[in-house]
This record gives C-alpha cells, sequence and structure tokens, in this order.
C-alpha cells in the first residue's frame, strides 16, 4: 500500500563548511598582511611631499628603512632620529652591516627610504653612505603625491 | 536518502574571491605614496671624493643651506629660496646648455630638513637629470 502525501525526510541545515572555510582564510590573510604591513611601516613619519614620482610596480625583494623622529624639549635642537628596519630598531652603527648582509642574501635588493620630512640632513647622509657601502645602488625615497 | 537543500555556497565564494581581489588591486593603487629612485649612490667622503666614480665631464654641484627657517639654494653664483619654480627653471636652462652627460651632486647642509633635499631633488628629476648623487655635508 502506498502512503500519500507523506515526503521524505530532508536535511534542511545550511551547509556553513565553505563559508567558515572562507571566513577563516580570510582571517589569517588579513592578520598575516596587518603583521606584515605594521613590521614594515612605522607610525609617527611624516612623508615629505614631492611634486613628481613613480609608483613601484615590483615590490619583492624591498627593505623598508624607517626614520623616525624624536622630539627635543630644546628649540631648533634634533635629537637622534630612531631608525627602523622590519620591525626592528637598529643602530645607526649596525645599519651598514645589516645592509651588507641583506644584500648578500638578495642581490637585487631594493631599498627604500621612509624618512620623516623634519629629519635634517646629518642623519640622512650616514644612511646614504651606508648604502652605497652595502653594494646598493638604487634607493627609493618614499614620497607623498602634493 | 536524504537531499541536500541548503543554498549553494560556490556563487557567494566566487564573489567573495572577487571582492577580495579587487581591495586588493584596488589598496595597491590607491596609495597615496610615491617613490623616487636615485641610481648614484652617495659619494662617501663628499666632494673631495669625487675621483672614485666615472663622472661625466660636467657636473652641477647643488648647495643647500639654512637662512633662517629657510633652505636656499646655491649653484655657483646663482642662490634662490624658490626651490621649486625658480630652480626648476634654473635646471631646465642648465639642461639645455649641457646636455645629457651632466651630473648633479646635491650637497645640502647638516641641518637642512629632509623635505628640502626631497623638493630639490624631485625639481632635479623633474628637469630630466639621470645622475644625481648626493654629496656630504661640508665641515
Amino acid at each position: 500500500m502506498k502512503l500519500h502525501g507523506i515526503k521524505p525526510m530532508q536535511d534542511m541545515h545550511v551547509n556553513v563548511t565553505p563559508l567558515i572555510d572562507i571566513v577563516m582564510c580570510l582571517i589569517i590573510f588579513f592578520l598575516l598582511v596587518g603583521h606584515i604591513a605594521k613590521q614594515a611601516s612605522i607610525k609617527g613619519v611624516r612623508i615629505p611631499v614631492a611634486a613628481n614620482g613613480k609608483g613601484m610596480t615590483n615590490r619583492s625583494n624591498e627593505l623598508i628603512i624607517n626614520v623616525v623622529p624624536r622630539h627635543s624639549s630644546m628649540a631648533g635642537v634634533q635629537r637622534r632620529p630612531r631608525i627602523w628596519v622590519w620591525g626592528q630598531q637598529v643602530r645607526l652603527g649596525d645599519l651598514g652591516g645589516l645592509l651588507r648582509t641583506d644584500k648578500r642574501k638578495h642581490p637585487n635588493l631594493k631599498l627604500i627610504l621612509r624618512a620623516d620630512q623634519s629629519i635634517h640632513y646629518r642623519y640622512i647622509a650616514p644612511i646614504l653612505a651606508d648604502c652605497a657601502g652595502a653594494g646598493i645602488d638604487s634607493i627609493h625615497f618614499m614620497a607623498r603625491r602634493p | 536518502m536524504a537531499a541536500h537543500v541548503g543554498p549553494n555556497m560556490t556563487p557567494m565564494v566566487d564573489v567573495v574571491m572577487v571582492i577580495l581581489i579587487f581591495f586588493m588591486l584596488g589598496s595597491s593603487f590607491a596609495t597615496r605614496n610615491w617613490y623616487l629612485t636615485n641610481n648614484t649612490p652617495a659619494i662617501k667622503g663628499g666632494l673631495h671624493n669625487i675621483k672614485t666614480r666615472a663622472m661625466p665631464a660636467t657636473r652641477i654641484n647643488i648647495r643647500l643651506q639654512m637662512r633662517g627657517h629657510r633652505a636656499m639654494a646655491m649653484i655657483g653664483v646663482f642662490q634662490t629660496e624658490d626651490l621649486k619654480r625658480q630652480l626648476f627653471r634654473y635646471l631646465v636652462k642648465k639642461k639645455k646648455l649641457f646636455g645629457k652627460k651632466v651630473k648633479v651632486i646635491l650637497t645640502p647642509d647638516n641641518n637642512v630638513p629632509y623635505q628640502d633635499v626631497i623638493t630639490v631633488y624631485s625639481n632635479c628629476i623633474k628637469a630630466q637629470y639621470h645622475q644625481v648623487a648626493f654629496g656630504y655635508p661640508m665641515k
């Protein structure tokens, strides 16, 4: 005897497994990107303005040197700025060795100088000299569009 | 046998991935930063040590010095506080005079702010000088 009007049982739940997969992937992606971006760029740097420049298409093998100013209580006197590379503070005396090591590891090293606009040239010149000493012959000065 | 009647997640996953790629690309284009590239390293030891590299015969030495709160550019007898327009016009004029094989050596004083250095360097690039080196401040 056939039973009419009774439908077979169906699973009415939404399959959330792909959704969770995607959400987890997104969370991991943004965590990693955020972590890398935080390491690469230090806050408190006012980028200088430049009327012309170029974008960078190939971002591989780049090393960002952040030069962060330190506030001084004496007017007109600038304290030695802090130098940050990959989220770690580096002493100016150690920068040359670090650059040479990186240059040996990555021969196509691209150096990006991200310095505050108020930093005096006396603190920029040694960094440029360290780059020259390490054999880095291409420096990219980060600037802001007007 | 239980049939699967849940929503089809495939289009949603497709759309999410497209949105993700769109924002990744969009964020890289929307950045306000750009770069001034220098292919000539600083001259260690300053202008006195200039013979360590093969240099073009013609050089333009730009010295940047602070006058009060403003930086002044000096090229020989030419002096200007207008680091944007007037200096750019002068550099373009010199470029026409000297031709392609000319090198600029930018030597700011110790207390010149980085912003002024970048402004002058940006002008050199704009005036089509392809070899710009940074000198050490004179003591």
